[in-house]
């Protein structure tokens, strides 16, 4: 019994046989996961595998078709928005493009979860905290400038340093590095390792980079069609024996895949003749 | 057997259309139901003061000019359309009633209205359609705020006290014009003409025009806000959103104005005995 209550103190999130359908076509089928307190775990899988619907379940973006979300032992997908507020505040959320605001500077975009959910009213300290924010993620300076103005990565780590703004114990990560170039990439690399050491914050990733996912991870899990395909730490998946994975880590398509691009070639030059 | 296929297709199809209108009623219906709803809840609220008086300030503010020039030239354009035919009765003077009276109750409101659907309503839905295919209105849930409340709400609230205002502005500068053209340029007495006018417009016919507003001024903020949420995704997604957010608002528009002209005349008709005893 002790040891049950143990493994749920330990786990801060779960899912329990997570469904989600979008008319007929089935994204997650039958998705059971649980994510442990103060780990890294990166999801992996191919484009258009569910990686992004799956974190958005963990925020409760979206609602799942069958199944339960839990956070902290408590049931989240059946709460009203209202309700669900207060959990999101636990949790901070990277969108793929930072979805920064770009009607505000850089500093309102760090300070509006603050505004919204703090009880600090005075402007000069909101924007001392905006400030040791951006100095987290290597920023400061940047306060007036715009969205607009900023680089693709420099977009990130301003979201990066929004989505802490409020110190969630969970940071939720929407494909961090893809549209960096390596240099990049490894700057956020680090800053989720720098967050998951200094703020000991739980990381949930979900990526499609390789180096990165081996590089930030404490477990890997890879998702594929929906389902998981396979789930331990980075030397566990390297040696995972599923003819999925070992693709999916050496970047190969698969013989079907050849053929199927051969075929459609094949036509052109046939239909050409006649 | 292929002509039953077809047929078959053919009530699929139908049904899927009827499914989907009453899907998007329904999504319509609860998305004006919570922005209602919010909306009178950040009146109570003075933290969204703020984020209404800057929707007031590009709402409201910087319509002016456009809603003005709109006033104007279709109080000049009722002068000289009308002049000819009263002149031939000999009744000229009477074109203040005319105008005046079809400027205050009709034409002022309906065509600042449509204006403010182009002018506001576009760059609402386009504003809020951005922000939706960029991922913020998402953004903006996954803080903890209600997009509603956040973003809708100062938007539906300072189209819903601006619009009446502008169209003051439309009215008075469609008198203007009006004026302008009746009497320094056809000659008509000016006294005349004002006389004429003050006798035939009450303050009834101004109140309505004006009261017309608050509705157009929802119509405009609750179609465009919806649209621009609701849009799909891509340039053309945000593009389409607003062209149909735009026809969309005209259209409703028409159809309000049609059902308050109903009402009021109703109202009018019920009063005008006990003003007589009065």
């Amino acid at each position: 019994m002790t040891i049950l209550a143990d493994e749920n103190n330990k786990n801060i999130i779960e899912l329990k046989n997570v469904t989600k359908r979008f008319g007929k076509l089935a994204v997650l089928d039958k998705v059971s996961v649980s994510f442990e307190k103060g780990k890294t775990t990166v999801i992996i899988g191919p484009s258009g595998c569910g990686k992004t619907v799956l974190i958005k379940h963990i925020i409760v973006l979206l609602r799942p078709s069958e199944g339960e979300v839990y956070f902290h032992n408590q049931r989240i997908d059946s709460l009203d928005e209202k309700k669900l507020s207060k959990v999101r505040t636990q949790m901070g959320f990277l969108f793929q493009m930072g979805a920064l605001f770009d009607s505000m500077t850089v500093e309102e975009n760090i300070i509006f979860p603050l505004q919204q959910h703090s009880k600090i009213k005075d402007r000069e300290q909101l924007n001392k905290i905006a400030k040791e924010k951006l100095a987290l993620v290597g920023l400061d300076g940047y306060q007036e400038y715009y969205p607009a103005k900023l680089s693709g990565g420099q977009k990130k780590r301003v979201a990066l340093a929004r989505a802490i703004a409020l110190e969630p114990e969970v940071i939720l990560y929407d494909e961090p590095t893809t549209g960096l170039d390596p240099i990049r990439s490894d700057i956020i690399n680090e800053l989720i390792m720098k967050l998951q050491k200094e703020l000991g914050v739980t990381s949930i990733v979900v990526t499609h980079d390789m180096k990165s996912a081996s590089k930030i991870a404490d477990r890997i899990i890879m998702l594929h069609k929906g389902r998981i395909e396979a789930d331990g730490d980075a030397a566990a998946i390297q040696s995972s024996p599923s003819e999925v994975v070992q693709r999916f880590i050496k970047g190969e398509i698969s013989e079907g895949d050849i053929q199927s691009m051969q075929v459609s070639f094949e036509d052109i030059k046939t239909n050409d003749k006649k | 057997m292929a002509d039953t296929q077809q047929k078959i297709t053919m009530i699929e199809q139908f049904g899927a259309s009827v499914l989907r209108g009453v899907n998007n009623s329904g999504r319509f219906a609860r998305f004006q139901f919570d922005s209602i709803i919010q909306s009178v809840a950040a009146c109570f609220t003075p933290r969204t003061y703020s984020l209404i008086w800057n929707q007031m300030l590009a709402i409201g503010v910087r319509s002016v000019p456009v809603v003005a020039i709109t006033g104007a030239f279709v109080g000049m354009v009722l002068a000289i359309q009308a002049y000819d035919q009263l002149a031939g009765l000999g009744i000229e003077e009477h074109l203040g009633v005319l105008i005046n009276l079809s400027v205050v109750k009709e034409l002022g409101p309906v065509l600042a209205a449509v204006m403010l659907a182009g002018r506001v309503g576009g760059a609402l839905t386009a504003e809020l359609g951005t922000m939706n295919v960029t991922e913020q209105i998402m953004a903006v849930r996954s803080m903890g705020t209600d997009p509603i409340r956040y973003l809708v709400a100062p938007r539906l609230i300072a189209c819903l006290l601006l619009t009446p205002i502008l169209i003051i502005y439309a009215d008075f500068l469609g008198m203007i014009g009006g004026y302008l053209i009746s009497v320094p340029y056809m000659g008509i007495n000016g006294r005349a003409y004002w006389n004429f006018s003050a006798s035939g417009v009450e303050l009834w016919d101004i109140t309505i025009g004006i009261a017309k507003g608050f509705f157009f001024g929802a119509a405009i903020a609750g179609v465009s806000c919806y649209k621009g949420f609701h849009c799909r995704e891509g340039a053309e997604g945000v593009g389409q959103a607003c062209t149909e957010g735009f026809v969309g608002s005209f259209i409703i528009i028409l159809g309000i104005d049609f059902v308050l002209v109903v009402i009021f005349k109703a109202i009018y008709a019920s009063i005008w005995p006990l003003k007589l005893l009065l």
